[in-house]
């Protein structure tokens, strides 16, 4: 904790930040992020809600009655398939490593949704924080203008903790943008312009306009360097120091970034036009300002928030669902490309579980932990391979079996975090960020 | 110890040995021992300690540390209320304040809160369905009549019953019955322990072995399974069979208590029965100690030993005789944690001020100046509440208001945003999310709409004639104190200018939010 002066608070929040033109300094901003040597690195967490189906995706059986109605697509890579319907993923296989060998032990949503955000099984006096918590700590700085951990679209019902800081407490929980934990169908929440809308949550106070903010800041000042001069202790100067960073987001060119708005319709279309799609170019436009950890959740289309999750009707929905995933992620990765920020960031396709081989009398898929698939992608991933590799009927892992905390670890290692890397849990015990092994044959 | 003799001992000095056994020392004499005990480590590192707290200071920490709530402005008890206690003269005022918030049930349900969130783990599948609700209600009517410590704990570790529905019960459902996490959370909780790294290796600092640890989790073995792993509707009970076996081997390791000493299956006694007994009884040498410390955390923003449920060789605490001294009268006074509360309440340590300046000595294991601490979540929401006067009904103080209170969805969903890790009460944990919340979100901006703050309509009535009085009511809900001159003109002056609209009125609920967002408020200091 930096110490402060008494001169430091009298202008605190007195700020004013020089109105820099937009459209003048981004590009610049981005050209001299891609140039930096010791450049930060960024991660993108596409969390699948729901568990998504990996024989429609990434783990193609078309000679097997289990694989279904989806014709496999030849991608950029020989030799390497996935879904017709994810086309434009296919064209940028030589950035993707697909994981079809990943094996884990919990099969409820809950369960599965706290294990792979936290590498941990729930239960036990340890609340871990989840993988975002961690990264952000460890590739961020605490006087960053935006938060170091930003999620998009949330869908938090099935396991809150999951989704939290756990023991590191609350200062490394995400900035949560259009969170929705209702079970009604987030989409299509078409704005003016027939785009999703996303915005941060209670970046404003619609009622108090910048004047009247002004002058409850001033008076707040007032309060706040009577109190910290008579009262030098840490937790005072902490919460000056939070707050004075949320006031300057509320008032910052960065908080610009949560707005789509000036962005080309050509470039809002590519992405696709609902949550995800919208997410992802926020989840861009976010790398492009230093936001080390972005996650951006794929909620249903039209069919209710648990997309992912079909029993029934699995592959009229895994078809609609693909089509937005593709969309997203695809012109999330061209874009990254084209500003030189793809190689400084790791991309990381995953949901709580994969789903049965077998299809259910429903023309459905059900849960299914015991094979299934995850995608790394971008900086530190060596692309265009598929690791490991299922049964024929696609019901057991044939080679490189993959558990949660290797996954993990391969991640962190990617991002050049030493996976090793220790916190201290609220039971006092160190704790890594992941437990696992870095899979070497995926890093690049 | 070469201190000053306290009065309790010269009474046992006087009489004998046998009619102080008889009496533990009273709680206004076990304060003073208290101090005496720090004073004399103040002495040795020549440290002056911090001038002693305001009434109004204390007045808010009181209420927050024992009932979990700012103080009310007024109050029937013409004791708590912020103004009775301003103008009273009374020289016996602040003992009097403790007594009556720790008979409120206010006291009761702040300390089921914390005493739930220390023992259930807050990812617990069973907590997603509110199944903390019975149990918090259940420690709430433990901690309400004051049942001895030990009898509370007794009580939990022997739970029988309907899994879902019950209170204490729900403990080893949200440990899924397993019995290493039961092993764990329980030598944790009232032990103050950590034998939980022994479950995998020989612990690396403590003494602990994974023979112990599995020893210890073999008097949770014999607990009834569920038909399905996931049912939720079984009954908590003994079965008759059940073992722990050292992993990956076939040895059955039988039961055997923390520090030696075997508990053979010859009796009709269950296994957690012989626990129960041996975990609460007077020869045990952690319960006492782990207690009175966990207690000093609370009160004083950090553990004799810190964290507070880390004792042991390897971890020292800061006073070794005060915390044995404690742990003696803890268990003399028959667990009585009402009584322990009062008495460490009532010393000077804990009535001394937080005041500090920049480059003062800072040494927190000295306790030579009052800790801030932060809020927990929960603290958090109630102030908001208090501070503007959204009581929920029936009333504080009616048999029920807790319930009610676990039931509010708002308050729910403002405590997942807001939920901090037990520890580190010095802390201030919360981030820039938080601080958005805070400042602009919807707890906030009902707290200080016109049409919806009981306070701000209040101060239309004509009980206050001047700008002042308003402000300083202001004031006086959120930081329980006056404004001081220069507040009290810059205030002023702004509400009489009509700040930033044009409207005072208005700009009264600036000052509100202002005094919300404070350092002064969010910090228990």
């Amino acid at each position: 904790m930096p110490h402060m002066s008494r001169r430091d608070l009298l202008r605190a929040t007195g700020l004013s930040l020089a109105g820099a033109s937009l459209s003048g300094w981004l590009p610049q901003l981005a050209q001299a992020l891609a140039d930096d040597p010791a450049r930060k690195r960024h991660c993108v967490l596409l969390w699948m809600p729901g568990g998504p189906s990996q024989t429609d995706t990434f783990d193609m059986k078309p000679d097997h009655a289990n694989g279904g109605q989806f014709k496999p697509l030849q991608t950029s890579v020989p030799g390497l398939q996935i879904s017709e319907h994810l086309p434009k993923l296919a064209a940028l296989a030589d950035h993707l490593a697909i994981v079809r060998s990943l094996s884990t032990a919990e099969g409820d949503h809950s369960r599965g949704t706290y294990l792979m955000h936290t590498g941990h099984r729930p239960g036990g006096p340890i609340s871990f924080p989840t993988i975002g918590s961690c990264l952000s700590k460890a590739l961020g700085s605490d006087d960053a203008e935006l938060p170091n951990f930003i999620s998009i679209s949330p869908y938090t019902a099935f396991n809150s903790a999951a989704f939290g800081p756990g023991f590191l407490g609350p200062r490394h929980a995400p900035l949560t943008v259009g969170a929705n934990n209702s079970l009604q169908p987030a989409q299509p929440t078409p704005g003016q312009q027939g785009y999703a809308e996303l915005g941060v949550d209670d970046l404003h106070n619609p009622g108090v306009d910048q004047a009247q903010q002004s002058a409850r800041l001033d008076l707040w000042n007032t309060l706040q360097t009577g109190f910290l001069a008579t009262h030098a202790s840490a937790a005072p100067r902490a919460q000056h120091t939070v707050y004075e960073r949320a006031v300057r987001m509320m008032r910052s060119e960065s908080a610009r970034a949560f707005d789509l708005s000036g962005e080309p319709d050509s470039v809002r279309d590519a992405y696709g036009r609902g949550r995800f799609g919208q997410g992802c170019l926020m989840a861009r436009r976010l790398i492009e300002r230093g936001v080390p950890f972005i996650e951006v959740a794929l909620q249903g289309t039209g069919g209710g928030v648990l997309g992912w999750d079909t029993h029934v009707q699995n592959f009229a929905r895994v078809k609609s669902l693909s089509e937005e995933l593709d969309a997203g992620w695809s012109t999330l990765m061209v874009e990254l490309r084209e500003r030189g920020l793809l190689e400084s960031t790791t991309i990381l396709w995953l949901g709580e579980f994969g789903r049965t081989p077998a299809i259910n009398a429903n023309g459905g898929r059900d849960h299914y932990p015991r094979a299934w698939s995850a995608v790394l992608a971008g900086g530190g991933i060596r692309g265009g391979q598929a690791y490991g590799r299922t049964s024929d009927d696609g019901t057991t892992v044939e080679e490189g079996k993959v558990d949660v905390p290797d996954l993990l670890a391969t991640l962190c290692q990617a991002l050049g975090v030493d996976p090793g890397t220790q916190n201290i849990s609220e039971v006092g015990r160190p704790i890594r960020i992941a437990e696992g092994t870095p899979i070497q044959d995926i890093l690049a | 110890m070469t201190g000053r003799i306290p009065p309790a001992a010269w009474v046992l000095l006087l009489l004998g040995p046998a009619v102080a056994i008889a009496a533990p020392p009273t709680s206004a004499e076990m304060a003073a021992r208290v101090d005496s005990m720090l004073a004399e480590r103040w002495a040795q590192e020549g440290l002056e300690p911090a001038p002693a707290a305001s009434d109004a200071e204390f007045l808010r920490r009181a209420w927050l540390d024992l009932c979990g709530m700012i103080p009310p402005i007024n109050d029937g008890d013409e004791v708590s209320g912020i103004r009775d206690f301003l103008s009273s003269t009374a020289p016996d005022k602040r003992a009097r304040l403790i007594e009556a918030l720790l008979a409120r049930p206010t006291h009761a349900a702040h300390l089921a809160n914390l005493w739930k969130n220390v023992m259930l783990p807050a990812d617990s599948n069973v907590l997603r369905f509110g199944g903390d609700a019975g149990f918090e209600s259940w420690l709430r009517g433990k901690f309400a009549d004051n049942v001895p410590y030990d009898q509370l704990v007794s009580e939990l570790l022997l739970a029988t019953g309907q899994a879902n529905q019950t209170g204490p019960a729900l403990f080893y459902t949200a440990l899924e019955l397993k019995p290493e996490e039961l092993a764990a959370s329980t030598s944790r909780i009232f032990l103050g322990t950590q034998i939980q790294c022994a479950q995998c290796h020989d612990h690396p600092f403590d003494h602990w072995t994974r023979r112990d640890f599995w020893s210890y989790a073999a008097f949770f073995a014999r607990l009834q399974k569920p038909a399905q792993p996931q049912q939720v509707a079984f009954q908590v009970s003994d079965a008759a069979s059940g073992e722990v076996t050292l992993p990956e081997s076939d040895e059955v390791i039988a039961p055997a208590f923390l520090g030696g000493g075997s508990s053979p299956d010859d009796g009709p006694a269950s296994r957690r029965a012989r626990l129960a007994e041996w975990l609460t009884s007077a020869d045990n040498p952690y319960f006492a100690r782990a207690t009175v410390n966990r207690v000093w955390g609370l009160l004083f923003g950090r553990g004799l030993v810190d964290p507070v449920d880390d004792l042991g060789a390897h971890n020292p605490p800061s006073h070794p005789e005060l915390l044995d001294a404690l742990a003696t009268y803890f268990a003399e006074t028959g667990y009585d944690l009402r009584g322990l509360f009062r008495t460490l309440a009532s010393t000077r340590a804990y009535q001394l001020s937080s005041r500090s300046s920049p480059g003062d000595d800072q040494r927190p294991e000295l306790f030579a100046r009052m800790a801030i601490k932060s809020l927990t979540a929960e603290q958090l929401y109630d102030c908001l509440s208090e501070a503007m006067r959204r009581r929920e009904s029936p009333q504080p103080g009616q048999a029920q208001f807790g319930a009610v209170r676990v039931a509010d969805q708002s308050r729910q969903a403002f405590l997942a945003r807001f939920r901090a890790p037990a520890q580190g009460a010095t802390e201030y944990e919360a981030g820039i999310p938080q601080a958005l919340a805070l400042m602009n979100g919807a707890n906030i901006r009902q707290a200080t709409d016109l049409s919806q703050s009981d306070l701000l309509k209040a101060l239309d009535s004509p009980v206050f004639s001047t700008t002042e009085q308003r402000v300083e009511a202001l004031f006086l809900s959120a930081l329980s104190r006056l404004p001081n001159n220069d507040e009290r003109e810059k205030f002023v002056e702004y509400v009489d200018s009509g700040g930033g609209r044009g409207d005072s009125r208005q700009a009264l609920s600036d000052v509100l939010w202002a005094l919300l967002n404070s350092a002064e408020f969010v910090l228990n200091h």
